[in-house]
């Protein structure tokens, strides 16, 4: 028996492809604006469901700076929030978990970094909420950063 | 001659592929099973408490024959709490009618703040067989050094008041109340069930 293996002709196809990414490399490279300062952007923002009679929530994101300055988170308001405080969850020396506002009181993103606000670590803290906390609720959130000024955005409420 | 070896072959062929089968069965079942918590081989009964919940007092004895969560915290806790009562409760759930032998139990490190009904409130949230409890200051500063743990209120902000930092490990009393297990925190749910799974064997 023999078996017979079709092989497409890509000889061509491979440079072709090549050229493409080539131009569209170039293409790109030149209408990027060279930003002067921050460029923040959120993304997979949101917050952990939680009981009505828990006084406090907490919010999670990841905090892009593809910009060539830092910038610094330096606050956060909601209408859903009586008061909006970054926190951090820490080990304290004892081996216990303890929180406490983040130290400075701003969260910095440097150029080309970003700061994950995650469970068990870095979070804006929502004290004395004032809506449902019920998966599907979404809820705005003002950020306040030193550079790039106000960026509101949305907070899903859903399971991690 | 040739047609002899190639019986032969697909004699060996077959007894190798049913011993692989064998194995691949038997194999499992013969590795003991490695506990993701710390295990604790304490040959005391874990000590016992008494404390206040919404449906009226318990004690630690009252849940002899199931397997016994122990977790120390507190309603305002935002962040490491609710992280910690999700993949218990995710945990538990897994393993279907088994969870009914498992009773997770919050003991509050905030007995000024939280009030049983509060507490009911809040872990149920997570679970409904979840039970919250509390007591006087002395009666939790009691239990949580008998289990050795650690909490201590801090200054917090204006809007915040005081906050508590607290041990955040889940501990593991088994069905004849022996200290079994302790799993720090972020211990993932797929850990925690396989283990209780083992212990619930």
């Amino acid at each position: 028996m023999k078996t017979i293996v079709v092989i497409p002709r890509c000889r061509n196809f491979g440079i072709i492809a090549l050229s493409i990414f080539a131009l569209f490399s170039i293409a790109l490279g030149a209408c990027q604006p060279s930003p002067k300062g921050p460029a923040i952007s959120i993304e997979e923002a949101w917050g952990r469901p939680s009981p009505k009679v828990a006084a406090a929530g907490a919010f999670y994101m990841l905090i892009k700076n593809t910009g060539s300055e830092a910038d610094k988170l330096v606050s956060a308001e909601s209408p859903a929030c009586g008061a909006v405080e970054l926190h951090e969850s820490y080990k304290t020396e004892e081996g216990a978990m303890g929180m406490r506002p983040v130290e400075g009181g701003y969260i910095e993103i440097l150029p080309g970094g970003q700061a994950e606000l995650k469970m068990g670590g870095l979070h804006i803290m929502c004290i004395e909420k004032l809506a449902d906390f019920e998966v599907g609720a979404v809820l705005p959130l003002t950020l306040n950063f030193e550079k790039s000024g106000e960026i509101i955005i949305e907070i899903e409420i859903r399971e991690p | 001659m040739l047609k002899n070896k190639r019986w032969t072959f697909i004699i060996g062929l077959l007894a190798g592929m049913g011993m692989a089968v064998v194995a691949v069965v038997t194999l499992p079942r013969l590795q003991p099973h490695t506990f993701y918590g710390t295990v604790l081989q304490s040959p005391d009964k874990a000590p016992d408490f008494e404390l206040d919940t919404a449906s009226g007092t318990v004690s630690l004895e009252d849940f002899r024959g199931k397997i016994v969560l122990l977790y120390f915290g507190y309603t305002f806790c935002p962040d490491i709490c609710p992280a910690t009562l999700a993949e218990i409760s995710k945990a538990i759930t897994s393993l279907g009618k088994k969870a009914d032998e498992i009773q997770l139990m919050m003991i509050s490190v905030d007995p000024g703040r939280d009030t049983p009904e509060m507490l009911r409130d809040y872990v149920t949230h997570f679970h409904p067989s979840f039970l919250g409890a509390t007591g006087t200051e002395e009666e939790i500063a009691q239990v949580a050094t008998m289990y050795g743990i650690f909490f201590e209120k801090h200054e917090g902000t204006e809007a915040t008041g005081y906050l508590v930092d607290h041990t955040a490990t889940v501990m593991v009393i088994d069905q004849e109340g022996h200290l079994k297990l302790v799993f720090p925190f972020g211990a993932p749910a797929q850990e925690i069930a396989d283990d209780l799974a083992f212990l619930l064997k």
